[in-house]
């Protein structure tokens, strides 16, 4: 009998994108932390991490790959990551109740009651594993934080913080737990049902390599009509990581890699329009 | 467009047998576009994909993928028409027709992972003229593929289905390409 081969290539084609489809569904945040070494403050993590259970499928493609990957609770061992990435990234200030933060089953139980709480912070930091990075500033109570991985995820979020713990909502079910002192935020995140533990050091006291302190940068711009909403987490080392969504205030916008922005005129270019980017910064309040 | 029969085509009776061969595949073909779209559409992106060491990120892995594919498909254009004898002073060589087939083939795994990664990290979208015409091409890209891909073993099919076929499916990969690739390269500049 001849084979078939046009329907063998097809079908080869059809088990490839299952295989990708399953492979992107199965590998988690906590796989990806015990296997991966960019937990320090890399610019491009390899994307190793993945994926809840999709909730709002219903086809058989995503209804069979989804069954029994619910999202990943961050377990302990990715805390052990997390002292070493603190350190190696530290700013200037790293005062001794940092060392407090013992490796610990929920990050939230982490902060010691004696820790100094600024009014004034501001966070920067890859997540434990690598895969996104999260910023958070707090100025006087009011927190901004916001979470991306330069590809679809882009996640904002606003609040007020007491007593050095903050815990926020996101869009699509976005949770933020964190506790923060003088030293770092610790603390844990969901955004698009992935979840995300991270130690992020305080950034104050870097110095810019590249003409602007590290830290959150935002920018809104109407783009053929639409708005879009770009938002970069510049890292200590200068890198950065954005994501911009599109049409923002909707359910679930669309969102995308953001343009590289110019650090030096605070300016990214895309799709033709100009974006310009102001930086979101606890210690004086600016963006808030 | 559709191709007309014309004068040395064979008897009408067998001329719409030819043609009644392709219902099923169109249908089937049809249906597989549908089913991404209507996936890409319920499904909600979680942004999460598998990406490759070494890039700057997904995007440039994919755009890297597209542009493999995109190179290989015009391979297949260009020893299509070697095949049909539509360059002149070229004489097919006899392993025209392997460098035909692998060419395709490796053009449509390295665009499968695309698609996976489109689909299920970012979803069918609308939000500009650019991303939506991406979407509608991405879905009907595998949709044309897939009826070619059913029609080639088949015999006794009038002469224009095949380059017709190939033709759309080509068209549809290059407009993926420049919805896509070309933008991501130009938007993010060209490199890993």
């Amino acid at each position: 009998m001849k084979v078939n081969m046009p329907l063998v290539t097809l079908l080869s084609g059809a088990a490839l994108g299952v295989g990708v489809l399953v492979a992107s569904i199965v590998s988690s945040p906590s796989t990806a932390s015990a296997s991966s070494t960019s937990a320090t403050s890399r610019p491009s993590p390899a994307f190793t991490f993945t994926a809840p259970a999709s909730p709002a499928s219903g086809t058989a493609a995503s209804g069979t790959a989804a069954s029994g990957t619910a999202p990943a609770t961050t377990p302990a061992s990715t805390a052990t990551t997390a002292p070493a990435a603190a350190t190696t990234s530290a700013p200037a200030i790293t005062p001794t109740s940092a060392s407090a933060a013992a490796p610990a089953t929920t990050p939230a139980a982490a902060a010691s009651s004696s820790t100094y709480v600024p009014p004034q912070a501001d966070y920067v930091a890859q997540v434990n594993g690598g895969g996104a990075a999260v910023a958070i500033s707090v100025h006087k109570g009011k927190v901004v934080a916001y979470v991306c991985n330069g590809h679809a995820v882009a996640t904002w979020y606003r609040g007020t913080a007491a007593h050095g713990k903050l815990n926020l909502t996101g869009k699509n079910g976005g949770l933020l737990s964190v506790d923060y002192g003088s030293g770092q935020a610790k603390g844990s995140l969901t955004t698009d049902g992935v979840h995300y533990s991270f130690s992020a050091p305080m950034v104050h006291g870097v110095v810019p390599t590249s003409g602007r302190p590290p830290g959150l940068y935002e920018a809104t711009a109407t783009v053929d009509g639409v708005q879009v909403k770009a938002g970069w987490i510049v890292l200590p080392d200068g890198s950065q990581v954005g994501s911009v969504e599109y049409d923002p205030t909707s359910a679930i916008p669309p969102t995308a890699q953001a343009p590289l922005l110019n650090l030096t005129t605070d300016t990214a270019q895309y799709d033709g329009v100009t974006l310009v980017a102001s930086l979101i910064s606890g210690l004086t309040g600016s963006g808030f | 467009m559709t191709a007309q029969p014309d004068a040395s085509s064979p008897a009408p009776d067998r001329y719409s047998l030819g043609i009644g061969k392709l219902v099923v595949p169109s249908l089937i073909g049809g249906l597989v576009a549908l089913t991404l779209g209507v996936y890409g559409r319920l499904h909600h992106p979680t942004g999460v994909v598998v990406n490759i060491a070494g890039f700057t990120s997904a995007g440039y892995v994919k755009s890297w993928l597209a542009t493999i594919a995109t190179v290989f498909a015009i391979v297949q254009v260009s020893s299509a028409l070697v095949m049909y004898g539509k360059v002149p002073r070229v004489r097919a060589p006899s392993w025209i027709g392997r460098l035909h087939q692998w060419s395709g083939r490796i053009a449509f795994l390295v665009a499968v992972p695309v698609a996976v990664d489109c689909l299920y990290g970012l979803g069918f979208q609308t939000y500009s003229t650019r991303v939506l015409i991406h979407s509608l091409l991405g879905c009907a890209f595998f949709g044309a593929f897939t009826v070619k891909m059913l029609i080639l073993p088949k015999r006794g099919l009038p002469n224009w289905t095949l380059p017709l076929a190939g033709a759309v499916v080509f068209t549809l990969l290059v407009g993926l390409w420049f919805t896509s690739a070309f933008w991501f390269f130009s938007t993010f500049g060209v490199h890993r």
